[in-house]
């Protein structure tokens, strides 16, 4: 395990997106257009406190997601996965390169997600603001490797666009964005409890609704780490997947 | 056939005993046998389709045998020795974003240059090599193919590898700078180093110490370019004449 490869890795991933302007702006302009259009679709100030949370959570599991599992069908359509499996690289050494070049970019979109929804939807907080945005950070690695892990099962664009309400519309049902998950009938909440994003829900909601901190949360956070290493570790086992049969 | 000290798979190069690797119903390689000794150039010719690249990418660690025993430098996992291995892939395998010299440097940090003089060095050595020095902050999406085919060649060859595997290096080169290449790798074998270079212009041939023919998944013929024409019994012979001589006879034999 040596973490200057991975950091060769990570280095040239960003040097890779600020390269690429056009996909850069769309890092930062989609959320923007995305939470805009939630501000105006939302009159009622209390609702939209009470959903604020909850869509923060599924908007940066959402970006990041894309972001990661396109960028990493595109390395093993380019053949460049395959030219880096017979260096001397590690499976985890990828997997933990990729994770820190991505990041910083899902780092940056979560952030812009947090400051417009406060500071433009004048979206009201009890917690401290900048324990939110570690949870955020947390809940964003998750989906960072799970994009990883996923597109490993993809053959084309296409197919990692077909993931996404394979993976992600379930969890917007069944994690209490929509409806509390205590509402929902027993089999359901049982299929919640295996979610990360109900997890991602609530100890956003805890922070930013009843003024909890993070150890308050202790117990979402653990489960979406736990999660997040999970995603590492099955993403770097995937990798044999990827080079071509 | 008497046993030369170089069978023993620990002084070769590579050591391949019926080998054989199938994608799905489609049989790449078919009980393939072959001995390359350390320090010379081995040329592995034959038509598309005949099983090169799969053999390449079995030396290169990224394929398993799913039959047969191969050893790479001594090694039965090429992954063990990754290190001293120089892969350039048949399509070159490049970040269109990143120029020329960052694409390169990135895989000088990958073989672990990591001293910051020593790694621009060799970044600079191997692209004089490629003479892609005036072009290295072009961004690679504007180079043409025969240049990508040069970037590429320097990856391979940054951390300075006792043992090249060059996929088809030749192809989309101009006559000139083919000339240039093989002075360049015939320098290298006088330093000692091991190529295995794959193509299917016999004008390659022509420059290797020894060499392969294959065909469907097999080794059909083995010898120097000179051993395989003169097999043929026609001392006009060219080497097109001795492949088609070794397709038409149909047996696998060893000339040397
Ligand atoms: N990824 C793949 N999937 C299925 N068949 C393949 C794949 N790669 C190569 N083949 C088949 O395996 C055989 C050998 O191919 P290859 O090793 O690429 O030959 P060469 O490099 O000599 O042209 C061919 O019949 C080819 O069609
Ligand atoms: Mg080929």
């Amino acid at each position: 395990m040596s973490l200057s490869r991975a950091v060769a890795i990570a280095r040239r991933i960003i040097r890779q997106f600020t390269r690429d302007r056009r996909t850069l702006a769309f890092i930062i302009i989609v959320p923007l257009v995305v939470m805009t259009l939630v501000g105006l679709s939302f009159p009622e100030e209390a609702v939209l406190d009470y959903v604020a949370p909850a869509l923060m959570a599924t908007l940066a599991m959402f970006f990041v997601f894309i972001l990661t599992g396109v960028s990493f069908l595109r390395e093993r359509a380019q053949g460049t996965m395959e030219r880096l499996m017979a260096s001397p690289v590690s499976r985890l050494e990828i997997a933990l390169g990729y994770l820190l070049g991505f990041f910083l970019f899902a780092a940056a979109q979560a952030l812009i997600i947090l400051l417009f929804t406060i500071l433009v939807l004048g979206v009201h907080y009890q917690g401290a603001l900048w324990q939110i945005f570690v949870f955020q950070l947390i809940i964003t690695v998750g989906a960072l490797n799970l994009g990883m892990f996923v597109s490993t099962y993809a053959r084309n664009e296409f197919q990692v666009v077909q993931f996404i309400p394979l993976i992600l519309a379930p969890q917007v049902f069944l994690c209490g964005v929509i409806w509390p998950v205590e509402q929902m009938p027993n089999y359901l909440q049982a299929i919640s409890k295996v979610l990360p994003l109900t997890y991602a829900v609530d100890g956003l909601r805890g922070i930013m609704l009843d003024g909890s901190t993070l150890v308050g949360v202790g117990l979402d956070l653990g489960v979406l780490l736990a999660f997040a290493a999970a995603m590492t570790v099955l993403g770097a086992v995937a990798l044999r997947r990827g080079a071509p049969a | 056939m008497p046993m030369m000290p170089g069978e023993n798979p620990q002084h070769l190069a590579v050591w391949a005993d019926n080998v054989s690797f199938a994608y799905g119903d489609v049989k790449a390689l078919q009980g393939l046998k072959l001995q390359v000794p350390r320090g010379i150039s081995f040329g592995l010719l034959g038509p598309n389709g005949a099983g090169k690249t799969t053999l390449i990418r079995i030396l290169a660690g990224l394929l398993r045998p799913q039959n047969g025993s191969i050893q790479v430098l001594g090694e039965s996992s090429a992954r063990k020795v990754a290190q001293l291995i120089g892969y350039m892939p048949q399509v070159p395998a490049l970040y269109a974003e990143l120029s020329a010299l960052e694409n390169v440097d990135f895989f000088a940090r990958l073989y672990g240059l990591s001293n910051r003089r020593q790694r621009a060095q060799r970044v600079e050595e191997a692209l004089r090599f490629v003479d892609l020095w005036e072009r290295r902050n072009a961004p690679t999406l504007k180079l043409s193919g025969g240049m990508k085919q040069r970037v590429s060649l320097a990856c391979a060859i940054v951390h300075q590898p006792p043992l090249l595997v060059l996929d088809e290096p030749t192809v989309g080169l101009d006559p000139e700078l083919r000339v240039t290449f093989w002075d360049h790798f015939h320098s290298m074998t006088r330093e000692g180093i091991t190529l295995i270079i794959s193509s299917h212009t016999m004008d390659d041939a022509a420059h290797c110490d020894r060499l392969a023919f294959l065909r469907s998944g097999r080794v059909i013929a083995e010898g120097s370019p000179q051993e395989l024409r003169e097999a043929t019994g026609n001392l006009e012979a060219s080497l097109e004449d001795a492949f088609l001589y070794f397709v038409r006879q149909g047996v696998s034999g060893d000339v040397a």
